[in-house]
């Protein structure tokens, strides 16, 4: 894997989400897409209008939070929300992504995938499906939500922008997930 | 000004959760969806849904709200004539 | 882009509205019947239409009766390939956009659910579930990017292989009907209250639906083998598909660079085909770019059992190799005009086919597309 560049890492958490100005719509997005939208803006990273840029998000609780907030909406009168039923979708965070940066490359939304995202990111660079990607490991789980389905409460977000070649720290075969990534970058 | 559109521009930014856009900001005249506010068709679905919780005007099918959607005082226009009584 | 070292597909399963199992799919295509129908509990202010494809599997945990329905009969016909792969080395990977969303709705109404069917409702762990009861204890992966979901577990799964993570993986596409999916696409108004109508003048939108769905991939030769694929992203809308096809013919493209094929080689299109107005104008454009005036012969199989999500792009490959098969290319059920000269209304028998093309988009602006080959 050592052609496989790990060009910036980060790690965030909702306090950092003021940090960045995303536009007007920004509001209308659930807490996982505003959390994995901020992980990405702190990478720092210009990608260009570049073609090959895939995504790749892995989420424990994926849309929970955003499930329960929107079947909630099914007792007002005018019915449950557009909006939120879209983002009971768990890859929504992956197109706001590619939306925002545009980016055309391929997508992937890993529930529980945890440990799985870098090295399915190090197969597309390597067999040429891209030739960067942003990973993104995103959870957030409100108090209700948690209790309900019975999974622990939880905000924050990490992210890597890897890419073939080029400058950065070099990517191993002991890189599983995120987190620790961005720990050993950060040593 | 109209209280039906002064209404209908805090309405709106509360429904569609805009950001850092205060109801003097919106120009009543101007178009809501594409430029201007830069809503788009989820908004105009969810602006559905207002109305028929606030106003109590069930639209039915998007095409038939397009008009409506067409600025704020179109918007304000369309509720009058399906509420006369108000 | 992926293809190079043979998979096999060595077996299907499928319960959809069409049928308990790959026979009732199999007499759905041959006959061009749509299991679309009423279903009471979708009536009223809350849904645009009650015309949905429903299978006869209920209670707390429907998913995972499909998923685990579906898997028991592609287990059973890929029972020769498998029987020497030790379990270690046999993956498994699960589509599904929802899960088990029916615990959420069953915990908020004070209704019975039982803590599997609420633990299901966290897709990772239905699928733990469902590899621990299928003998799979390799490699265990839960793809959720909406409607390509079934397409990407498939690419997924070929990947364990090639990666030599697994020697064969159970791949499986699962989602229920339910009340929140039905009334959240009413909302959106995407719903076609006369029934889905795809590639039709008239379309109006989309009919939800609920299957499960399962193939067995393995390394090597076999009658069906996976040639290539391609994702891309529109980088444009959330929900609206690009006006002009090119993330979906960028898609197409990748899948056809990966297969080592050109366009002119591809003998059938099974289209994504929702029956919404932008998705099918969208679709046809996309298949202009890629076939200009030479398109092969293109079907739409949601007609017939709806937009089963998850399911989908594993329902809709398991078709393809049934058309290939039965040398039956599908009609396209529901149809009265077509948009497009190459749709076909009805069955079109006895054509050979050497390489099929299988589609999907979806919200988040997704594309996907599976080349299938066949011998």
């Amino acid at each position: 894997m050592s052609n496989i560049a790990v060009v910036a890492t980060s790690s965030v958490t909702p306090a950092d989400v003021s940090r960045y100005q995303f536009g007007s719509r920004f509001g209308r997005m659930d807490p996982v897409c505003q959390l994995g939208l901020t992980a990405v803006e702190a990478l720092g990273v210009k990608f260009g209008s570049r073609a090959d840029i895939g995504v790749i998000v892995a989420t424990n609780a994926g849309s929970l939070t955003t499930d329960v907030q929107y079947w909630r909406t099914r007792n007002e009168p005018g019915g449950v929300s557009p909006s939120l039923f879209i983002y009971t979708l768990p890859s929504s965070v992956t197109g706001e992504i590619a939306i925002r940066h545009g980016l055309t490359g391929p997508n992937l939304c890993l529930l529980g995938g945890c440990d799985q995202v870098l090295g399915e990111a190090a197969e597309w660079l390597r067999h040429g499906e891209a030739t960067g990607c942003v990973c993104v490991e995103c959870d957030v789980v409100a108090t209700d939500a948690g209790e309900l389905a019975g999974v622990p409460v939880v905000a924050r977000a990490w992210a890597a922008f890897l890419q073939r070649g080029g400058g950065g720290i070099p990517l191993t075969e002991n890189d599983r997930d995120l987190r620790s990534l961005c720990a050993r970058v950060r040593a | 000004m109209d209280q039906l559109v002064t209404d209908l521009k805090s309405r709106i930014i509360e429904t569609l959760k805009l950001q850092d856009i205060t109801p003097g900001q919106i120009d009543e005249n101007a178009p809501l969806f594409g430029s201007g506010l830069g809503l788009d068709s989820i908004d105009a679905l969810e602006l559905v849904v207002m109305l028929e919780k606030h106003y109590g005007i069930v639209i039915k099918d998007i095409e038939e709200g397009r008009p409506a959607f067409a600025s704020v005082h179109a918007l304000a226009e369309f509720i009058r004539a399906k509420q006369p009584t108000k | 882009m992926g293809g190079a070292l043979e998979i096999a597909i060595a077996g299907c399963g499928a319960v959809s509205a069409v049928g308990a199992d790959v026979a009732g799919l199999r007499e759905a295509i041959r006959n061009n019947t749509s299991g679309l129908r009423p279903v009471p509990r979708f009536t009223g202010a809350a849904f645009q239409s009650n015309i949905v494809g429903a299978t006869t599997v209920e209670g707390e945990d429907p998913i995972y009766e499909l998923a685990d329905r579906a898997l028991r009969e592609a287990r059973h016909e890929a029972a020769g390939r498998l029987e020497n792969i030790p379990p270690a080395r046999i993956g498994l990977v699960l589509a599904t956009t929802k899960a088990n969303i029916e615990a959420l709705e069953r915990l908020t109404e004070d209704r019975p659910c039982a803590v599997s069917a609420r633990r299901h409702w966290q897709a990772q762990w239905l699928a733990e579930d469902l590899a621990a009861a299928h003998g799979a204890a390799g490699p265990v992966q839960c793809v959720s990017v909406a409607c390509i979901s079934g397409m990407l577990a498939i690419s997924q799964g070929a990947k364990l292989l090639q990666r030599d993570l697994a020697d064969a993986v159970l791949v499986v596409g699962a989602d229920c009907l339910s009340r929140f999916i039905v009334a959240g696409f009413s909302s959106l108004k995407a719903l076609d209250p006369l029934g889905c109508r795809p590639f039709d003048r008239d379309r109006a939108g989309l009919s939800a639906g609920e299957a499960g769905a399962a193939v067995v991939l393995v390394r090597g030769e076999g009658a069906t083998t996976i040639a290539g694929w391609g994702g891309s992203n529109d980088a444009n809308h959330l929900t609206g598909p690009s006006r002009d096809g090119s993330g979906l013919a960028l898609a197409i493209q990748r899948a056809l660079d990966a297969a080592r094929l050109k366009p002119r080689d591809i003998g059938y299109v099974n289209a994504h085909g929702t029956g919404t107005p932008y998705n099918d104008a969208m679709e046809s454009l996309a298949l202009r770019t890629i076939f200009g005036n030479a398109c092969p012969p293109v079907s739409a199989s949601k007609g017939m059992f709806g937009h089963t999500l998850g399911a989908a792009g594993v329902l809709e490959t398991i078709v393809c190799v049934v058309a290939a098969t039965e040398r039956c290319l599908p009609g396209t059920p529901r149809l009265t005009t077509p948009v497009m000269a190459e749709v076909l209304h009805v069955p079109q028998t006895g054509a050979r086919v050497r390489h099929s093309l299988k589609l999907g988009t979806g919200f988040g602006g997704v594309n996907a597309a599976l080349v299938v080959r066949h011998e």
